[in-house]
């Protein structure tokens, strides 16, 4: 199975590229990018831990898999003495006290952060645009948004400029910027890996994930971060993904997979990104797997129901950011109307948007009309989720209705990028294992399993990557 | 009598307003209508964090590095002092 962390490992292994030398290549690589992908490079630590990794090999010592591997890092994640920014302006000094479990787990392995990526700040952005660092431009077209909030994490991967990433995914921020940039993207299961040390945006749905060039890279960096944590009260067990999930047995293996049709109906689809969906349901027939056509809540529904949750969790878990105790500060003449400044002048528009939403929402007189019913909303989306998966194996959806639009066009119509979500947030909300792979339309295709089913689809993504080889 | 909290202050963010695309997301929550299933076997607590699974509540002590790192982002110190902008005036 081919894996670029198998043949760099392999490359390091035998002497063919010495991990200084990889580490200089790649940080040149993002120095020299157009594409405004990184907040921070770790230079320091990337060739002290470089260096450590030749002084083994020069030994004669084996290293492990991941020793070595180059990797970024969404900026909104923790990592003890670098700079932990989230893109934005109020935390534009901070320094990270601490590690967060994902990226330790990586780093305990032998992998090494290069970079803190762009993003949306606090991860409030579909276009990766709302960030006090600027625009991420997308890796096949600079014109183009890279999506978001992980655009940075996806642009790197897509160019090369890390081996992988990883992203941060609430509603789609890590599923959606992978399509965008023609790379794989896995939201797993919500509490497979520990969200310790990620900054908290929706905790309800915040997951954390890799994005890598091949399916074998996904499976290795899903079993090195998984596990249950202390620190992570949401985490839990998990068994690891062998190797042998992608030896497919021809044609068919048996699998069932559902399709929503409400999410054909959407009328803001491109007519492209159907007509390739539709194709890739034939492409299904011909291999003999069965296809289900299944209802579903409409797209709109399952925005608000997203947003409106989201919101809430939002306004609660940055209340904590009034410059206080850490963030850049200013004063006033009391001290409520310094925390109201400070916040005022260090959010972006779209945070402080989603702020004011989210306190809206829960305020008296909106919270029993508008907050309990996106909840009960919820509650019905996971159960119509668990009587789906009782039919099929996996359930296949675009990734977007719509193609990447250029850089600057969308960023004043709010109403228009949250519904750029319409395809991922249900996936998000029913807390289920969600794959981007790069193939069947213009954006990529979605593969949903049921909870803790991601070796489902994988092993799904694999066959349909050969398929659209054939193809 | 009701009292509701203005914006601004709710989310200490000067001149808070409502915004539209966000009203339009109220809207289309407001008319939507959820299915009714009850499917008995379907358990809501299985995304709950069960009680018998907390860790104990007990303080967890930083250590050294971790204690300097929150030190050095506090905003403001003065000859050894961590200053704060304000006394609380109520």
């Amino acid at each position: 199975m081919e894996s670029e962390i198998g043949k760099l490992h392999q490359d390091l292994q035998e002497g063919k590229i010495s991990c200084v030398q990889l580490v200089e290549e790649k940080m040149k690589e993002l120095k020299d990018s157009r594409h405004n992908t990184g907040n921070v490079l770790l230079d320091d630590l990337a060739r002290s831990r470089a260096q450590a990794v030749d002084a083994k090999l020069k030994a004669g010592e084996e290293i492990g898999l991941l020793e070595g591997i180059p990797f970024g890092v969404k900026d909104v994640y923790l990592l003890q003495g670098a700079k932990a920014t989230a893109s934005s302006e109020f935390l534009r000094n901070y320094e990270a006290p601490y590690t967060a479990t994902a990226i330790k787990k990586l780093m305990e392995a032998g992998a090494i952060p290069l970079v803190k990526e762009n993003c949306d700040s606090f991860g409030h952005g579909s276009s990766n645009e709302n960030s006090a660092f600027g625009p991420v431009k997308n890796a096949l077209d600079e014109s183009l948004v890279p999506g978001g909030s992980s655009g940075g994490s996806a642009v790197n991967v897509a160019k090369g400029h890390t081996v992988f990433s990883i992203g941060g995914d609430t509603g789609g921020s890590i599923r959606q910027p992978a399509g965008y940039n023609r790379v794989y993207g896995l939201k797993p299961t919500y509490g497979r890996i520990s969200r310790y040390g990620l900054m908290a945006y929706a905790s309800s749905t915040d997951c954390v994930g890799p994005i890598a060039r091949t399916l074998e890279d996904i499976r290795i960096l899903l079993n090195t971060m998984s596990g249950k944590d202390p620190q992570d009260q949401t985490s839990i067990t998990s068994a690891p993904i062998s190797k042998e999930v992608f030896e497919t047995n021809g044609p068919g293996i048996g699998f069932k997979v559902g399709y929503y049709t409400s999410f054909l109906e959407n009328k803001a689809l491109d007519p492209q990104i159907k007509a390739d969906f539709l194709s890739l349901l034939g492409t299904l027939k011909q291999l003999r797997i069965k296809v289900v056509p299944l209802d579903f809540y409409d797209t709109e529904v399952l925005v608000s129901t997203y947003y409106i949750l989201a919101m809430a969790e939002t306004a609660s878990n940055l209340a904590r950011l009034d410059g206080m105790t850490y963030g850049k500060r200013l004063t006033a003449d009391t001290l409520k109307k310094g925390y109201a400044l400070s916040r005022s002048v260090h959010f972006t528009e779209e945070t402080k948007r989603r702020i004011i939403g989210g306190n809206q929402i829960l305020s008296q007189g909106h919270s029993e009309e508008i907050y309990q019913k996106a909840r009960v909303l919820r509650d019905q989306i996971l159960i119509k989720f668990k009587q789906d998966f009782q039919e099929v194996d996996v359930i296949v959806s675009p990734v977007s209705p719509g193609t990447p639009p250029t850089i600057g066009s969308s960023l004043n119509r709010p109403l228009d990028m949250y519904m750029s979500d319409a395809y991922t947030v249900g996936f998000s909300l029913g807390g289920l294992p969600t794959l981007t792979a790069p193939i069947g339309t213009a954006t990529g295709i979605q593969l949903s399993g049921a909870k803790n089913q991601e070796d489902s689809i994988l092993k799904f993504a694999k066959l349909l990557t050969e398929a659209a080889k054939w193809n | 009598m009701e009292k509701t909290m203005p914006l601004d202050l709710l989310s200490s963010i000067k001149g808070a307003q409502s915004s539209e695309a966000v009203n339009k997301l109220f809207d289309v929550i407001k008319g939507a209508v959820p299915d009714n299933h009850t499917e008995a076997s379907y358990d809501m607590d299985e995304h709950a964090v069960s009680i018998h699974d907390l860790r104990s509540d007990e303080p967890a002590s930083c250590d050294a590095d971790q204690k300097e790192l929150i030190r050095k982002n506090f905003p403001a110190e003065k000859n050894g002092y961590l200053v704060v902008p304000k006394v609380m005036e109520e």
